[in-house]
């Protein structure tokens, strides 16, 4: 079973490497967009590598819940380990989440 | 005063009709051409996001060419030829009559020859046997292969272009077949877009760009909802649209049937992002702006816009958002459609059919309902949408078309009867 502590370290590591930063300079409180710059396409690239660290698809309608490093742990935390964690995004980082500003589908197509 | 360029004969392959009088009777019926995809065997289905498609299920080349004609070229290349012999029969233009170096074929395709492509690389890394590649893979998947063959065809030995800018590569197309009219490099120009890419590789690939609807996998016909509040992303669809254009002069001369004049183009770059629009719209409203320039009509006098509406969040609000800043009160006075709830987004192709829907528009006076338009979006509201027919007197067309890679383009298409 995933520890939160082991799916923080390799969220914040895999987001370090994309980033190419030191890990330790990235907070949970972290807003991906905000404080980390990443945009959507981003945020997409940055999932995929999670996807791959832990074996998980993430479905696109829970992209939407996804905007702080925190976000991405506890989301990652309840899916690696549903039976231990809470298999949902809390509700206040969903809440938090303005649905059409956040969304990652943004392309021009 | 520049050439007067014309739209003289119409062809199209689409999930909602092979040929003209059957896509515009389904278009203005409001018919779906998304269903489910049955399967992208070997692959588990399941392993796709998105898991419906605007198909045109059992396309058979034979059916609409002599035998052997087209069967060494990839899907969307016979889609290609298909739509080029229904343009060039409905304009009546004869080769044997034309002086055949003055006749050029400018292609728009986003992806060209996936179905050989995928194959052929699969075989490779799977069986390591490079002496096994395919002889045709290369003129296959080589993206002019489309623009090529229609010329051999039809004996079209002007310019030969292909355009590739993702999705508004045939809007680019027309444009450029414009361009060289007006340029006089040739009398006429068949246009064509083309693009048949839900192969196993490139679904995937829209898949993990997270741009496709994922949300109506069980119910197909709803997944393609322009301006509407739920929609979640494109749905691919699959196709052809050709259009012969030519100088009015050349027209008039051989007494040809006019649809309408292309009166306007323009090209821009947002110099932005590979894949994200600039939210503002401002580079959207230039590109439209620079067109109805081109084309000597004023945003006042624009009656119907066939936008690009992919049904995506951003996308379809980024283009309102455009609509209002260069229309300003007008926006809601516009009739507006959008063709991609019917099929999809077929890409290459969508431009083309673009400009099939705007002459068909103005030459009838008909709007094509924009489907599953249950609950507008405020973001993206304009008085002019509907979700069923609509009847308007229109002389002005626009279309708006934008591409990966930042890129734009708009296009003018004018009544006649002005």
């Amino acid at each position: 079973m995933a520890k939160t502590s082991d799916v923080s370290d390799k969220i914040i590591q895999a987001l370090a490497d994309y980033l190419k930063r030191d890990a330790a300079s990235i907070q949970t409180t972290h807003h991906l967009r905000d404080d980390l710059g990443l945009d959507s396409m981003a945020v997409i690239e940055m999932l995929y590598r999670i996807e791959e660290v832990f074996n998980i698809q993430i479905p696109d309608q829970d992209l939407v819940g996804l905007t702080t490093v925190g976000q991405v742990i506890a989301y990652v935390q309840g899916r690696v380990a549903p039976l231990k964690a809470p298999a949902k995004i809390p509700a206040k980082a969903v809440a938090k989440a303005p649905a059409a500003k956040r969304s990652t589908k943004s392309k021009k197509a | 005063m520049s050439t007067k360029v014309v739209i003289t004969g119409l062809g199209v392959v689409s999930p909602i009709g092979i040929g003209v009088p059957q896509f515009w009777k389904a278009a203005l019926e409001g018919r779906s051409g998304i269903s489910a995809i049955p399967s992208f065997d070997p692959f588990p289905l399941e392993g796709y996001r998105s898991r419906v498609a605007g198909r045109i299920p059992g396309f058979s080349l034979e059916q609409y060419l002599p035998a052997g004609q087209g069967d060494r070229v990839d899907r969307y290349a016979q889609f290609a030829l298909v739509a080029a012999k229904e343009a060039l029969a409905d304009a009546d233009f004869r080769m044997e009559r034309e002086e055949p170096h003055r006749v050029g074929v400018i292609v728009g395709a986003g992806m060209g020859g996936m179905v050989m492509g995928e194959r052929e690389i699969t075989q490779l890394y799977e069986q390591k046997r490079p002496h096994r590649v395919h002889p045709n893979f290369i003129p296959v998947i080589t993206l002019n292969s489309a623009s090529g063959i229609v010329a051999m065809a039809y004996g079209a030995k002007g310019p030969n272009l292909t355009i590739s800018t993702a999705c508004s590569s045939s809007a680019h197309a027309l444009g450029q077949a414009m361009h060289a009219i007006r340029a006089g490099t040739a009398d006429a120009v068949i246009v064509v877009g083309a693009d048949a890419s839900i192969t196993p590789l490139v679904f995937a690939g829209f898949c993990s760009l997270r741009a496709l609807s994922t949300k109506y996998n069980d119910m197909p016909e709803r997944a393609s909802r322009p301006f509407d509040r739920g929609r979640d992303g494109f749905v691919m669809g699959e196709g052809a649209g050709a259009l012969i254009l030519e100088s009015l002069t050349h027209a008039k001369k051989r007494k040809a049937r006019m649809y309408a004049e292309v009166a306007g183009y323009a090209a821009t770059s947002e110099a932005h992002h590979m894949v994200i629009p600039r939210e503002d719209g401002e580079e959207v409203a230039i590109t439209m702006r620079l067109a109805l320039k081109d084309a000597g009509v004023t945003p006042a006098q624009v009656d119907y816009i066939n936008a690009h509406a992919t049904s995506t969040t951003v996308g379809d609000a980024v283009e309102v958002k455009a609509i209002r800043l260069l229309f300003k009160s007008r926006a809601d006075k516009l009739a507006v459609s959008a063709t991609k709830s019917l099929v999809g987004h077929t890409l290459g192709a969508a431009g083309s059919l673009a400009g099939i829907v705007s002459a068909l528009t103005l030459t009838s006076g008909q709007i094509h309902p924009t489907l599953n338009l249950d609950d507008p979006d405020p973001a993206c509201a304009l008085a002019g949408l509907s979700a069923q027919p609509q009847t308007r007197k229109t002389k002005v067309a626009l279309i708006n078309a934008f591409g990966f890679g930042s890129n734009n383009a708009a296009v003018v298409v004018k009544s006649l009867s002005t």
